[in-house]
């Protein structure tokens, strides 16, 4: 079965190679030092690194660019209005029945080159290292222990929602459910979730009780295939370099 | 010779919060290596009698003891996932981890076992049940046979003396029915199989017992019980082919 969420296979690159840990160290770091930029000359600069980094990983183009497409159309909703606050002092460009601002425009620039840059090293993770690997690096960054089991439960059984779902879809079908913009409708869907929320609740439970007849009480210990090279060493230093350099330029504006 | 029974249960009972009587004066006991079928209808209580032998439920029982442990003290209820491995009715309840290794190596990483020891099992428990190579498949994309089978892997990692199988061939078409039919045969540790494929148990299992509405309704040899057509009819079963 493929879902949207499904990730595509690991290509084989440099940074495929690199240790898991490092990898999410470096990433970790590297959107939170990248974060609060505003300027565009560092947003501009980071968005041109993360997108070298991508050419390197050999992210494949279609599964990039419809992620950071739709990532990006959710974000446009929020900044599409900055070129239009016009602030007292500000230069502007009269259209005559629009004023565009300048300061507003800039802003704009560098609030999506920063957005694409984050969303793009976020991808380049999510695309060169499997998934339980990552989440075993998590564990062994010891980022909180509860963050990582629910992550991992809710990418396991995502798919098992999903399928639930469409059978539930296909079981209102058959029976001549509609979707349109009506009472019934609007009803209907409620009860559509509220089956799916009833059931995943149950199938919870007896996960739970899976998970405790194998000794399961609250730790979730793995097999700990690690191992950490120079190579790793260096492309974290320079991934968390380059990111607080273009901080530091940001601030210090040099 | 005495030989000592790996499960011992007397007066046993159980009711769920909401005040519904799941289980009721349940007495049976199972002889080590035995594979003891376990049928009823919907509901009778099967699932919750392998919870409450597992340690997952606490029962009240004159006799409680399982593979030399009490499921109702703390102390051993802690021990009884080395002991008993119970399969489950849905194997997507059962394999939570990404890869099939991960979740082969879940119950004995539980145990506190070294790296080393657990990778060997793993490897074991995989080509035990057929699926050699398969460690970094995503359970997920397996087919319901295999995923069955992992499912079953993950608990004999754990080196169980005592396995509990709930519905083991529901999900499973023909082929995989006869392949897990096939395996359990082979499994050399003492069974309890919960089914409504009154088929397998008569293949499987010497001895059977009938529980309807949490009481156990007629015990016996599977041959004999499961051919009384009065008996089957009246708690929702059917005689098997075989018997007919």
């Amino acid at each position: 079965m493929t879902l949207a969420f499904d990730l595509p296979s690991c290509p084989n690159s440099l940074i495929t190679r690199l240790d898991a840990r490092w990898k999410l160290a470096g990433v970790l770091l590297a959107v939170a030092l990248l974060a609060p930029l505003t300027s565009p000359g560092p947003a501009l600069s980071a968005l041109a690194g993360a997108l070298l980094v991508a050419w390197i990983a050999r992210v494949p183009l279609g599964w990039y660019l419809r992620r950071l497409g739709t990532s990006l159309a959710l974000f446009t909703l929020f900044l599409i209005w900055l070129p239009l606050v016009v602030e007292p002092g500000h230069d502007v460009w009269d259209l005559g029945w629009l004023q565009i601002s300048v300061t507003g425009t800039i802003r704009l620039l560098a609030l999506s080159a920063k957005l694409c840059a984050l969303i793009s090293l976020v991808l380049v993770l999510l695309a060169t290292t499997p998934l339980p690997e990552l989440f075993k690096a998590a564990q062994a960054l010891y980022i909180p222990r509860i963050i990582v089991h629910v992550s991992l439960l809710t990418y396991r059984y995502v798919y098992l929602v999903a399928e639930e779902f469409a059978r539930l879809r296909l079981a209102l079908r058959v029976r001549g459910f509609r979707n349109q913009a009506s009472v019934h409708s609007y009803r209907t869907v409620g009860q559509v979730a509220g089956t799916l929320l009833v059931r995943s609740e149950e199938r919870a439970e007896r996960v739970g009780r899976a998970m405790e007849c194998r000794g399961f009480t609250g730790a979730m210990h793995t097999l700990n295939e690690f191992a950490t090279t120079l190579r790793d060493v260096v492309g974290f230093m320079v991934c968390v370099g380059i990111a607080g350099s273009l901080l530091a330029w940001d601030r210090l504006g040099y | 010779m005495e030989t000592r029974s790996v499960i011992e249960c007397a007066g046993l009972s159980f009711a769920y919060p909401d005040g519904s009587i799941a289980l009721s004066d349940i007495a049976f006991h199972v002889e080590p290596g035995e594979s003891l079928g376990l049928v009823g209808p919907n509901g009778a209580g099967k699932t919750t009698l392998f919870l409450c032998l597992a340690g997952v439920l606490t029962a009240n029982s004159t006799t409680l003891s399982v593979a030399g442990l009490d499921p109702r003290l703390a102390a051993d209820r802690k021990k009884l996932p080395a002991q008993v491995g119970i399969v489950f009715q849905n194997s997507d309840d059962q394999l939570f981890s990404t890869t099939v290794a991960d979740d082969v190596a879940f119950g004995p990483l539980n145990l506190g076992w070294p790296a080393d020891d657990v990778r060997r099992r793993v490897g074991d428990a995989l080509s035990q049940v057929g699926l050699p190579g398969f460690e970094t498949r995503v359970p997920f994309h397996l087919s319901g046979g295999e995923k069955r089978r992992v499912a079953i892997a993950g608990v004999l990692a754990m080196g169980p003396s005592i396995l509990l199988l709930d519905e083991p061939t529901m999900f499973l078409d023909p082929r995989g029915r006869r392949e897990l039919m096939q395996l359990l045969k082979n499994l050399n540790v003492t069974k309890i199989i919960a089914s409504h494929d009154l088929n397998l148990i008569l293949e499987g299992c010497q001895r059977v017992l009938v529980l309807d509405r949490g009481r156990i309704v007629a015990s016996g040899l599977a041959e004999k019980i499961l051919a009384d057509a009065a008996l089957m009819d009246a708690h929702g079963l059917e005689v098997p082919y075989r018997l007919r």
